[in-house]
């Protein structure tokens, strides 16, 4: 398509590793960005304050479902307080692609999202 | 005339390359670009008038309250009112506000506002504040091709109706309501007839009319600087409406407990005003005069003619508001459908839906071919709603666009439709 999606972004895009519901979560966040429409739901499934599993649903521009799709892969096995303390800035750079900054909020949903709703034991 | 190119050669903005191409600017509903010629005339009041107007005595500030008063009497003179009928303000929104804060004020439980669902958030937010003091606001639904339904304003105008406050071209559909049937409808119900012509004024001829009590509009949208805005009211509603901000200049008389107010448009500009930015959309006019207003309107409905011609080739390609480019103006929102091999299904009510590209998806692919368009809900969400849809993307044009813009706009969304 372009660079900024690029096939990495556009193959999550079209075959997400992690969408779909999770009936047996711990912890469920709604979050839903009313000024671009995008709506996305993260379930976690924890083991102490460690993250098991997190699967998404929802609908999103390419950049915010990819975003997601690659935070709840990326969560597995990590720490509740250790991602809610990554660096917005260090988050948007280690996206497969530079954004432009008019997208950033884009790919910043999931983590926003997570911050806000996952609450530590 | 304008030439098939536009007439990029007076916007010193078209000389800068971004990754070494030329911009294909397409958001003039946003915000327009500026002519060399106002760029100069604000650089000229500064560097020849500049002085706090109509206060001090002196030669220089004699000469910058003339040009500020001369600036709006060519903005009188544009839409056919009188001096002291223009209010500058900062833009459609304050001029809108100002509005709501003298006459929105003086409603009651009871009295009604009517609006139509096609309305920017800065013809919305002003009347749905007086809810909070049991005014009821309605609003005017539209047909599926985004003609106003006049039958639906009709019966929607009541007795308690007291302001009715109708954009004349929408930002998003493009549809040309018609002002004068509605205001005649207006009057026959003695209620007070808005206007928001922030979008219809930069890109047709207007002359204003007995029915119409108040007309809002901006300069930036109009080749002018940003931060001047400009309010008509007739003076006879200007005159027994308060004032809307209060303090310096829109006085006659202040004592420790009490005050004579300036008479209009005086009484409305507190504060020193943005001089420059009248100065500056003086020269918008100017330039605009010399092209003459048909000659824009029949250049934005050849220009969006071809769009829609070309959007129209395009299977993927969805366009809003009226087919007849008689009916609307040249702002086009569209999206477009996503015919990406994606998994996941788009599900309502258990039929299946075609999946659209996030319009800051269409809107980052053609920035990355130099084509700038808008994408989103264009301030317009209740209108956004009414499509069922939460954003389109947005092109629209302006006096510098030509046919080349579109021609390079269609090939990149032709990329669009083709892709995987």
């Amino acid at each position: 398509m372009s660079w900024t999606y690029n096939d990495e972004v556009m193959d999550r895009y079209q075959n997400p590793v992690k969408n779909g519901r999770m009936d047996d979560c711990d912890i469920k966040i709604d979050e839903a960005s009313t000024t671009c429409g995008d709506k996305v739901v993260l379930y976690i499934k924890t083991n102490g304050n460690k993250i098991e599993d997190m699967r998404w649903e929802g609908e999103g521009c390419i950049l915010s479902v990819v975003s997601t799709d690659l935070f709840c892969e990326n969560s597995i096995g990590k720490d509740i307080r250790s991602i809610k303390e990554i660096d917005d800035l260090a988050f948007v750079e280690n996206f497969p692609v530079k954004i432009s900054p008019g997208r950033i909020n884009c790919v910043l949903l999931p983590l926003r999202a997570f911050r806000r709703g996952a609450k530590e034991k | 005339m304008i030439s098939v190119h536009g007439r990029k050669e007076d916007f010193p903005i078209f000389n800068k390359k971004i990754n070494g191409k030329d911009i294909i600017y397409l958001d003039s509903t946003a915000t327009t670009q500026k002519p060399r010629q106002v760029l100069d005339a604000i650089t000229g009041y500064y560097e020849g008038y500049n002085a706090n107007v109509h206060r001090s005595v002196y030669k220089l500030a004699d000469e910058a309250t003339e040009v500020y008063e001369q600036s709006r009497s060519n903005v009188a003179n544009f839409i056919g009112a009188k001096d002291n009928e223009i209010i500058f303000t900062r833009n459609t929104t304050e001029s809108l506000n100002l509005l709501s804060f003298t006459i929105g004020d003086s409603l009651r439980r009871g009295d009604r506002i009517l609006i139509t669902s096609m309305e920017h958030h800065s013809n919305i937010l002003p009347w749905t504040r007086l809810e909070d003091r049991g005014v009821i606001v309605d609003y005017a639904g539209f047909d599926e091709e985004g003609h106003l339904d006049i039958g639906d304003l009709e019966s929607k105008l009541k007795r308690e109706t007291k302001i009715v406050s109708v954009t004349h071209q929408s930002n998003v559909l493009g549809t040309i309501n018609p002002i004068d049937e509605i205001g005649k409808i207006v009057k026959e119900n003695g209620s007070i007839f808005i206007i928001d012509a922030a979008q219809s004024i930069p890109h047709m001829p207007f002359r204003v009319r007995d029915e119409y009590d108040f007309v809002a509009f901006s300069g930036h949208k109009m080749l002018g600087p940003m931060g001047i805005g400009v309010l008509y009211g007739k003076y006879e509603q200007l005159d027994k409406m308060p004032p809307f901000n209060r303090g310096g200049e829109m006085i006659k008389d202040v004592d420790f407990h009490s005050v004579i107010f300036e008479d209009p448009p005086i009484k409305f500009e507190a504060g020193t005003p943005n001089v420059e930015g009248a100065v500056g959309l003086s020269a918008a006019i100017d330039y605009l005069k010399v092209i003459g207003m048909e000659e824009v309107r029949r250049h934005e409905k050849h220009l969006t003619s071809i769009t829609l011609k070309g959007m129209e080739d395009l299977k993927s390609v969805t366009y809003y508001g009226p087919r007849n480019v008689e009916d609307r103006g040249g702002v086009i929102a569209f999206n477009v459908k996503d015919k990406t091999n994606v998994k996941r299904n788009l599900e309502k009510n258990n039929v299946k839906l075609d999946r659209l590209y996030h319009s800051h998806d269409i809107a980052t692919f053609l920035d990355e071919r130099n084509v700038y368009v808008r994408s989103g809900h264009h301030c317009a969400e209740p209108l956004m709603r009414s499509l069922g849809l939460s954003g389109t993307a947005r092109a629209s044009y302006y006096v510098y666009n030509g046919e080349d813009d579109v021609k390079i706009f269609l090939k990149s969304l032709g990329e669009l439709d083709v892709q995987r």
